[in-house]
């Protein structure tokens, strides 16, 4: 991917699919490692100190790994994200062996930390298009969003109360 | 992907520095009326990675150049990927709760789809909304659903620019107008209470405990058991709401997009 401004705007589906990140492993795990490492510090100040944290960031980038490798061995198109979700859900199962060890390193990693640094990322890597998209939409998008909480919640409602 | 520019010590140190102060911030509650707004340090560290943002500020073109700014936008697909871990690693010690919870938690799941039903047609033909409608109304844009977003479509598409607005406003907003909904609906009293503390499960842990606490508010003689139903509820839309949002709600906002967008452009054909 060239780095000038104009190949951001030709930022499509099929340039995305060289990006996705279970088909560059090597690259991928390199920058993995980065953003592990932000996120290990995020996790310092309402998680628990470096050394503590450190088995479980340590699992976490071994199950993005080892889903990324299913992603990319599978002959079926599943996301990361359900790989790396299942992956995690199975070696948490409490039949999985050593499911309890587990859960306990990954208890020093907190829940929020992790996603703070990912937020990070996003406000530091818009490009000038993307801030004239949501300058366009930025007032609808408020509109949309009253609609999108009033519709989940009725729509969850209506069918639980059907069901009950 | 340029490996040069994606790890650029200067981006990810901006990174640390910001996550640190935005965590260091905390969380911070605004009470607001019947409710609290809730401010979460993600979405300072979002603020902030706005204000240093080359492109946004030229000046600040000296901390992170602008061609690494530009390079780094898949770093996304990738940084979501260890929160989607962990996520996972909550649904798996629970997983015999989630299996007694019964068919209703896991069939309310499916009202989810009713976001769209409302809101895709109305942001498509009444406000002129393009593909970043996707985005928006295929789901409750809660950390889960953009990590799909991310991954399908990458977060910087019309489609990540919706859900990002979504998840921002529901970030600074949504837990009050959980509050407020649910308090309203439940003194209609036309659905059921218990039904409407399983609504309450869908968004995230804040939205959670503020609409079931206004509902225990209305209703304080079950207060227990709404509360049971909600956290169960919250607990099964981490369990199985990344599944329906990918492989059923996704694919039917696409579809509705299509049909939507077919229509109105056909409708504009017959006016000119």
């Amino acid at each position: 991917m060239k780095t000038h401004e104009t190949s951001v705007d030709s930022f499509d589906a099929e340039a995305l699919k060289e990006l996705r990140p279970e088909n560059q492993l090597g690259k991928t795990a390199l920058v993995l490692a980065a953003v592990c490492v932000a996120a290990w510090f995020s996790n310092v100040v309402n998680g628990a100190p470096l050394l503590d944290a450190l088995p479980g960031m340590l699992i976490l980038y071994v199950m993005v790994i080892i889903g990324l490798v299913m992603g990319r061995l599978c002959p079926f198109y599943l996301p990361s994200v359900a790989w790396v979700s299942l992956i995690s859900i199975i070696a948490t199962l409490p039949v999985f062996p050593g499911s309890d060890w587990i859960i306990a390193q990954l208890a020093a990693v907190n829940f929020l930390a992790v996603v703070t640094p990912v937020l990070a990322y996003a406000g530091l890597t818009l490009t000038g298009r993307e801030f004239a998209m949501f300058k366009q939409a930025g007032w609808k998008l408020v509109i949309v969003s009253l609609l999108v909480f009033t519709g989940t919640f009725i729509g969850s409602a209506v069918v639980a109360h059907i069901m009950l | 992907m340029d490996l040069k520019l994606l790890l650029n010590w200067r981006l990810h140190l901006m990174v640390i520095v910001t996550s640190m102060f935005a965590e260091w911030i905390g969380i911070v509650r605004i009470p607001l009326g019947p409710g609290t707004l809730l401010l979460l340090p993600l979405l300072y560290a979002f603020v902030i990675g706005v204000l240093f943002n080359p492109h946004l500020f030229s000046g600040m073109g000296k901390i992170i150049p602008k061609p690494v700014s530009s390079a780094a936008g898949p770093i996304i697909l990738i940084a979501i990927l260890p929160f989607i871990a962990k996520f996972g690693s909550t649904i798996g010690p629970a997983i015999d709760q989630i299996i007694a919870a019964g068919p209703a938690l896991i069939l309310q799941e499916l009202g989810n789809l009713g976001t769209m039903l409302i809101a895709l047609p109305f942001a498509v033909l009444v406000l002129k909304m393009g593909r970043e409608a996707i985005g928006a109304t295929y789901s409750i844009a809660r950390e889960p659903n953009i990590a799909i977003i991310s991954d399908r479509y990458g977060l910087r598409s019309p489609e990540g620019i919706g859900i990002m607005g979504v998840y921002v406003v529901g970030t600074m907003f949504g837990t009050l107008y959980f509050a407020l909904l649910a308090g309203y609906i439940a003194s209609l009293d036309i659905l059921d209470i218990r039904a409407l503390a399983m609504a309450c499960g869908v968004g995230s842990g804040s939205m959670v405990a503020a609409c079931s606490a206004a509902l225990a508010e209305a209703v304080p003689a079950s207060k227990d058991e709404l509360l049971a139903f909600a956290g169960a509820s919250n607990l099964l839309t981490y369990a199985t709401g990344l599944y329906v949002s990918l492989f059923i709600a996704l694919p039917v906002t696409e579809w509705m997009y299509k049909r939507l967008k077919g229509s109105r452009q056909e409708a504009r054909h017959e006016n000119s």
